[in-house]
């Protein structure tokens, strides 16, 4: 602690607070100065302070100075393929199940998606005898049995449901897929709800994916579901994915994003940098409120973000290790090529109020306003998470 | 055999709290592996493979919680430097592909008490959550007591749960689990084992539901086959029955037209056959509970027809014409809510979903990961010695770390001057070949596994004790470097 004091001395005590924070900017600062010396010097001091099972200050100095590292030794590419295949390896239906479900449990981040695109999704195809939902997402099912039910207690006739899941990259993933597939069949056959599961697997990246191999049907009423899925295709590609699923001829198509911007500056190592320590301090700090200390599921989720602050900090930019987000008005500019904004429900805009109220104090909803359109989840104050409804032109 | 397991040393447990001799290591009892399968009761937890390795560990170690765990092999240690030490030995990622090449072998674990039935291993489980919450809640003490309702705990999780939704409106699914939340508890239904572990019943508890919605009957449902095997067969309550029968079966993914001509027949064997094919899709360990089925099935005292959905005839089962409106029974009728349903599906699966049988064998064996983190109540480590985490724990090869030694990783070794000892220790070099390599690019060779030859052999005579030192000793007793 002794030598940190050499950054700590000026400025007021919460700045102080945030020592690594600050310690990971002035590295940050000498990597893109190329001063070599002083690069050592602060990784070594944030080797002696980090820690991944620490405080939030201890985990974010780990996991930055982790990044840091590779990109000061050119391993980036390497020491995320490692982690990723390391990850893999331990993935399994059980893991993911634990962690996504104990994660919706205590905090709103990934359940204000799911209802403000389901709400959005049963009003658009609301009196239609066929729907087909195709779920470009990250969300391993979770958001669908709620619609399920809903569809099975709604007071007209229950609709035929097709929903087509796509699964990126195969191994692990199709087979935890296959397992959540058959769930949902039995689940569906609970409800009373005549169902359909197909899993469209992907060994290469979403923007590969063709209309049609979802196999639209001339009398299916078909949504589209994107959640944390734009993200994943290359910077370069996002209008010709934008496209394609404007090919799929979808009544609605509901898109949610987390807020921050890996997009714009990608070829400045400074400024991503500073937006993603801003954005996973903050994810941090929320898993910090929201999980008790020993949960092993807080844990799973911090070292999904170590794996994407490697791939933003330390591959190259052009690389598919990054998921290149972008904020609200960004995708806006995007999806306005093929779609016309819409409005969420007045009934949406409840359903997604009376989630939030379940959860701890910090949450709340905010409507986007100038040249954006969509809801915003914000965490204190800070817009977080930011969901949207999209209809044919 | 010893068995290693979690980076704690060997568990003999000869002179173990509980005075009973309870490692065995390898095979399960040829015994156990001999038991007739159909005269096992179904709900019993503990049925394990016998190929698997059973693990016996004192109720000290069961309850110890390995907090920090190896995001590499999931291993588990209760002390980070234990953990950082066990990080070296990963030479990632080519020690990573060896480890891929070879099957881990699937473990067992059973109870400490003697006088418990899954301190037989024949009955042991298969997680080690599993076995840690069995002892707390079985045979530990229950110090955790609500304030509300004083009801008392042994897990504290059990606990926290129950205080989170004591004088709330509850939903209960049956494994366990409550929920104050319907869309939280919906969510978790789908998911849930309970769920998926119904197989067999699935259908009875479909044709039951559909019953009772249709006729607002108060049907008892039959907990589970073996109770309704056990049980005269229920008459025939209500002429609609089969047709909710029909209007269920058809919504399964595949009508299965081959069995209909089987079914007209209302013995035991040709159920099966419609079962299976009516789940053509299940996974293999419900084909399982199937088989288990089928066995018990054959038994003298099973009534076939109570089993048979068809025993109204196989026209009615599979109706020809496929128009789900002919079947009003299954439009969502107003006086029963789809929470209802699933609350009710969830009772009548309860007796049979307590059982860990398939949990044990096929789930459990991946979530070794989370497992660690059962006890929940770990301490954090204090930060001092938390400091002392090496490791970037980068995965590092040796042709990148050779190529990763830029220039200016080279020029400032001065600059460590003030703590050089420090940084010797950290990377357990000890006094060995790797210093040769001279300063920093020691210390990232050795931390990337490029210097496997300088840090495996600085292993072998670096002293444990420098990790346990904490900062202030560590410096004291390396030997400069740089």
């Amino acid at each position: 602690m002794q030598n940190s004091n050499f950054f700590l001395q000026q400025g007021d005590p919460s700045v102080a607070n945030k020592w690594a924070a600050n310690l990971l900017k002035e590295c940050a600062k000498a990597i893109s100065d190329k001063d070599s010396a002083k690069i050592q010097h602060i990784l070594w001091m944030l080797n002696e302070l980090a820690s991944p099972y620490g405080d939030c200050e201890q985990k974010i100095a780990s996991y930055f100075l982790q990044a840091l590292f590779c990109k000061v030794t050119e391993s980036g590419e390497q020491s995320y393929r490692t982690l990723v295949s390391a990850a893999e390896k331990s993935h399994s239906f059980e893991s993911a199940r634990k962690v996504i479900l104990k994660f919706q449990e205590v905090s709103p981040w990934t359940t204000f998606g799911h209802v403000a695109a389901n709400s959005a999704i049963l009003e658009a195809l609301e009196g239609e005898p066929k729907l087909h939902i195709i779920d470009i997402s990250n969300t391993y099912c979770t958001q669908w049995p709620t619609l399920l039910e809903s569809l099975a207690t709604r007071s007209d006739e229950t609709p035929h449901l097709k929903l087509s899941v796509v699964v990126i990259g195969g191994g692990a993933g199709g087979s935890v897929m296959k397992e959540i597939g058959q769930r949902m069949e039995k689940f569906a056959r609970l409800m009373g709800v005549p169902f359909e599961f197909n899993v469209i697997n992907r060994n290469s990246s979403l923007s590969e994916l063709r209309e049609k191999e979802f196999g639209v049907k001339e009398d299916e009423a078909v949504a589209v579901n994107c959640i944390g899925a734009f993200r994943r295709v290359g910077v370069e590609r996002r209008e010709e994915f934008v496209r394609m699923i404007s090919s799929l001829r979808p009544r609605v198509v509901t898109v949610v994003e987390e807020e921050v911007d890996f997009s714009s500056n990608r070829d400045d190592f400074f400024k991503c940098f500073e937006e993603c320590l801003r954005f996973y301090s903050m994810f941090f700090e929320m898993l910090e409120e929201s999980f008790v200390p020993t949960s092993n599921e807080r844990l799973m989720l911090e070292r999904e973000c170590s794996r994407s602050i490697l791939g933003l900090l330390a591959c190259g930019a052009d690389g598919e290790c990054a998921e290149r987000r972008e904020k609200g008005t960004q995708w806006c500019k995007r999806l306005s090529e093929a779609f016309v904004a819409a409005s969420f429900s007045e009934d949406a805009i409840d359903d997604v109020k009376a989630l939030l109220k379940r959860y701890q104090l910090g949450w709340s909803l905010v409507p986007a306003s100038g040249d954006s359109s969509g809801l915003f989840l914000t965490w204190k104050e800070e817009p977080v998470v930011w969901a949207s409804v999209w209809k044919p032109v | 055999m010893p068995v290693e397991f979690e980076g704690s040393s060997v568990m003999t447990m000869s002179n173990s709290a509980s005075g009973e001799a309870s490692v065995s290591s390898g095979h399960l009892p040829a015994a156990a592996s001999l038991l007739p399968p159909p005269k096992k009761k179904r709900n019993l937890p503990g049925m394990p493979d016998p190929d698997a390795e059973v693990i016996a560990l004192s109720p000290k170690t069961l309850m110890a919680t390995n907090r920090f765990v190896c995001e590499i092999c999931n291993k588990g240690f209760q002390r980070d430097q234990n953990l950082q030490l066990h990080r070296r030995g990963h030479n990632l990622p080519w020690k990573l592909r060896q480890r891929t090449g070879k099957e881990v072998k699937k473990r067992v674990y059973v109870c400490p008490e003697p006088s418990c039935v899954h301190h037989d291993p024949s009955r042991a489980l298969g997680d080690l959550t599993g076995i840690k919450k069995h002892f707390c809640r079985k045979h530990g003490e229950k110090k955790w007591k609500c304030d509300k309702c004083l009801k008392k705990y042994a897990v504290q999780s059990d606990w926290k749960a129950h205080a989170k939704t004591c004088g709330t409106r509850e939903y209960r699914c049956d494994c366990g689990t409550l929920f104050s939340r319907r869309d939280s508890f919906i969510t978790h239904r789908a998911f849930c084992d309970a769920l998926a572990e119904e197989s067999a019943r699935t259908q009875t508890n479909a044709v039951a539901v559909a019953a009772e919605k249709e006729s607002k009957l108060e049907v008892t449902a039959p907990a589970n086959l073996q109770e309704k095997q056990m049980a005269p067969p229920p008459p025939p309550s209500d002429q609609k029955e089969p047709e909710n029968a029909a209007g269920i079966l058809q919504y399964l993914p595949q009508p299965p037209l081959a069995p209909v001509s089987m079914c007209s027949n209302s013995s035991c064997t040709t159920t099966s056959c419609g079962s299976s094919s009516l789940f053509a899709s299940t996974v293999a360990t419900q084909r399982t509970s199937f088989s288990d089925l089928i066995g018990s099935m054959g038994r003298p005292e099973v009534e076939p027809p109570s089993l048979c959905l068809s025993s109204n005839g196989p026209s009615s089962l599979f109706p020809p014409a496929p128009d789900r409106r002919q079947f009003p029974a299954l439009q969502p009728s107003a006086h029963m809510s789809a929470t209802a349903l699933l609350q009710k599906a969830a009772q009548m699966g309860a007796a049979a979903s307590g059982s860990s049988f398939l949990r044990g064998f096929g789930l459990a064996a991946s979530s070794s990961p989370l497992a660690a983190g059962g006890g929940g109540e770990a301490q954090w480590p204090e930060p001092a010695s938390m400091s002392a985490g090496l490791g970037l724990g980068l995965p590092y090869d040796s042709g990148c770390a050779a190529a990763g030694l830029p220039d200016m990783m080279m020029g400032s070794a001065s600059l460590f001057g003030s703590k050089p000892a420090a940084t010797l220790d950290f990377l357990g070099l000890g006094p060995s070949g790797g210093a040769n390599a001279g300063g920093l690019s020691a210390f990232i060779n050795s931390i990337g596994g490029g210097g496997l030859e300088a840090y495996s052999s600085g292993r072998s005579s670096s002293p444990v004790k420098t990790w346990d030192g904490g900062g202030g000793d560590v410096k004291a007793n390396g030997r400069a470097i740089l």
